[in-house]
């Protein structure tokens, strides 16, 4: 009986650690999400519950992800605050990309968070930060065509 | 083995608990009153604010300038779902026999769904009729962001972004970009509403629609609209409340291109010589603010870049020869409400000065007149601020 009762926490371990509700970023999380990585790139893919886009880009980043694992570190990043983490993770489940890392705002001020992640980004949805090992960072707001998705590994 | 699967739980558990946290009783954070509202100053005054809390549009005035505010009424006697963030915020106009009218957007339970709704009081605010729901057509999908202005006439003009067009077309297969923007018009003072008429297809899906009165007393729309593929720039057009035909023109030129939800709408007032002082955002290349004076059909006269980095949600007012701009302006510490200045209709504007800060979240600014001075509503986390646009 208690082994059973284990091997069915057990089985739930890997579900909760992956489909876990967005981590809160705040201002001083900012500088971290934006550090290079060691080799590749990371892809922020900024988006929010109110943008008919988003959730296709999503889908499209993943599916590119899925093919360059190696290469590309994505993570949905949620403008709206994660005090809307349920919604926020409903909306991530539907669109089948809620296995991927995700991020929600926590700050008194999102712009502010705009702002510390890429000045020269007002907030329109969806966005794109690519940022590469050597440093250098490109945004692209928008629904990502396949030509500009070619770019990113 | 009890040890085993205590340990397990205690794992398990927060990350159960972060799945379902915010419905459970005592576990959501506090959240305040969304910060979407609206303003206006009457003939006598006094200054009227509406903005949403707890499932009701509420209403406030000052008597001192927005020093002190009344205690809030409810318009809306039931609760229902509000929206009341971002560009979608209550707005409320007066009557040409002192009415005060107010709508607001209520999302339904799908995703970008809502309804316009309507209510108005006859006695100041002490009453309310119950609200109506606007358009005729109450498909589930989207009907919201909802414009309102009262013409010379006394005609209540409503406008608003409307998803029945893309549903169509979706429903055949056919390609469609963002949305259509709906207008209706009541003329028994907002007691009924007349089956509302398409002024546009193919508009931006999440912008704000301008609304200002024309030299004859009707009411001019400036919106963001789709041109081609994706290029999202602005259109000008009057919105005949006589049933004669809708014309919509392109009236900037930016070519800015985004496949995305700007969520910035323009900015627009007309003075009595009959000028479009019109702002608008576009970030082709970095967030941009722009003035200039519309030409539908046309590239706008006296353009000019007001703000870049950091600025968004700009308004503009006119009175005679003064311009008025204020957007907010974002940094690392917090938010400014900005102010540039023109003495000289427009031509030319002065330095941009900070007029109020803020460390808590802000909504758009929104220019309010009284007998020519310029006064601005800024609605803050921290609470309704009316802030002078005079240098101290």
């Amino acid at each position: 009986m208690i082994r059973r009762a284990l091997l069915a926490v057990l089985l739930m371990l890997p579900l909760a650690a992956q489909a876990g509700a967005p981590v809160a970023l705040k201002a001083e999380d900012v500088p971290a999400l934006l550090k290079p990585p060691a080799h590749g790139v990371r892809v922020l893919a900024l988006w929010g519950l109110d943008c008919a886009y988003c959730e296709s880009n999503l889908q499209a980043l993943m599916k590119l992800q899925r093919a360059h694992p190696r290469e590309i570190e994505l993570i949905a990043v949620a403008t709206d605050s994660v005090q809307q983490s349920v919604a926020l993770e409903q909306r991530l489940h539907a669109a089948g990309v809620d296995t991927l890392p995700s991020r929600a705002y926590a700050d008194a001020m999102p712009e502010r968070i705009n702002y510390l992640i890429d000045p020269d980004w007002g907030g329109e949805l969806p966005r794109t930060l690519i940022i590469r090992a050597d440093g250098s960072r490109s945004g692209i707001s928008g629904q990502l065509t396949p030509a500009k998705l070619a770019t990113i590994p | 083995m009890r040890k085993a699967i205590a340990l397990l739980f205690c794992l398990v558990a927060p990350a159960l608990w972060a799945h379902e946290g915010h419905d459970m009783p005592g576990m959501s954070m506090p959240k305040g009153p969304e910060l979407g509202a609206s303003a206006a100053i009457d003939g006598k005054g006094r200054l009227w604010v509406v903005d949403a809390a707890d499932g009701h549009v509420r209403l406030r005035h000052s008597d001192d300038f927005g020093r002190t505010l009344s205690a809030p009424a409810a318009v809306n006697a039931q609760a229902e779902p509000i929206y009341a963030e971002g560009e979608n915020r209550p707005k409320i106009a007066f009557g040409s026999k002192g009415e005060l009218y107010v709508s607001w957007s209520q999302p339904r339970a799908k995703p970008w769904t809502g309804f316009v709704r309507f209510a108005r009081s006859t006695d100041g605010g002490e009453h309310f009729s119950a609200p109506i729901t606007v358009h005729h057509d109450r498909a589930e999908i989207t009907h919201r962001f909802d414009a309102m202005a009262v013409d010379a006439q006394g005609r209540i003009v409503m406008a608003w972004i409307d998803k029945r067009d893309l549903e169509a077309a979706t429903a055949k297969h056919k390609p469609y970009l963002g949305a259509a923007i709906y207008t209706s018009v009541s003329t028994d003072g907002g007691v009924t509403f007349s089956d509302e008429r398409k002024l546009a297809d193919e508009t931006c899906e999440c912008c704000r629609i301008a609304m200002a009165t024309t030299p004859q007393g009707e009411i001019a729309a400036f919106y963001r609209s789709i041109f081609g593929d994706n290029i999202r720039d602005h259109a000008y057009a009057v919105l005949h409340a006589d049933g004669r035909p809708l014309e919509a023109q392109r009236a900037t030129f930016n070519d800015w291109h985004i496949a995305g939800c700007p969520h910035h709408g323009p900015g627009l007032a007309i003075g009595a010589d009959g000028v479009r002082h019109a702002v608008w955002y576009e970030a082709k290349d970095k967030p941009t603010i722009h003035y200039g004076q519309l030409e539908p059909g046309k590239a706008p006269v006296h353009a000019q870049v007001i703000a870049t980095t950091g600025a968004s949600h700009a308004d503009v007012a006119v009175s005679s020869r003064q311009v008025w701009v204020v957007w907010n302006q974002v940094n690392a510490q917090g938010s400014a409400l900005m102010l540039r200045e023109s003495q000289d209709g427009g031509a030319s504007f002065g330095e941009a000065r900070a007029i109020a800060q803020s460390k808590d979240a802000v909504a758009a600014p929104q220019l309010l007149l009284w007998q020519h001075r310029a006064f601005v509503a800024w609605n803050t986390a921290a609470g309704f601020r009316l802030v002078p646009t005079e240098a101290l």
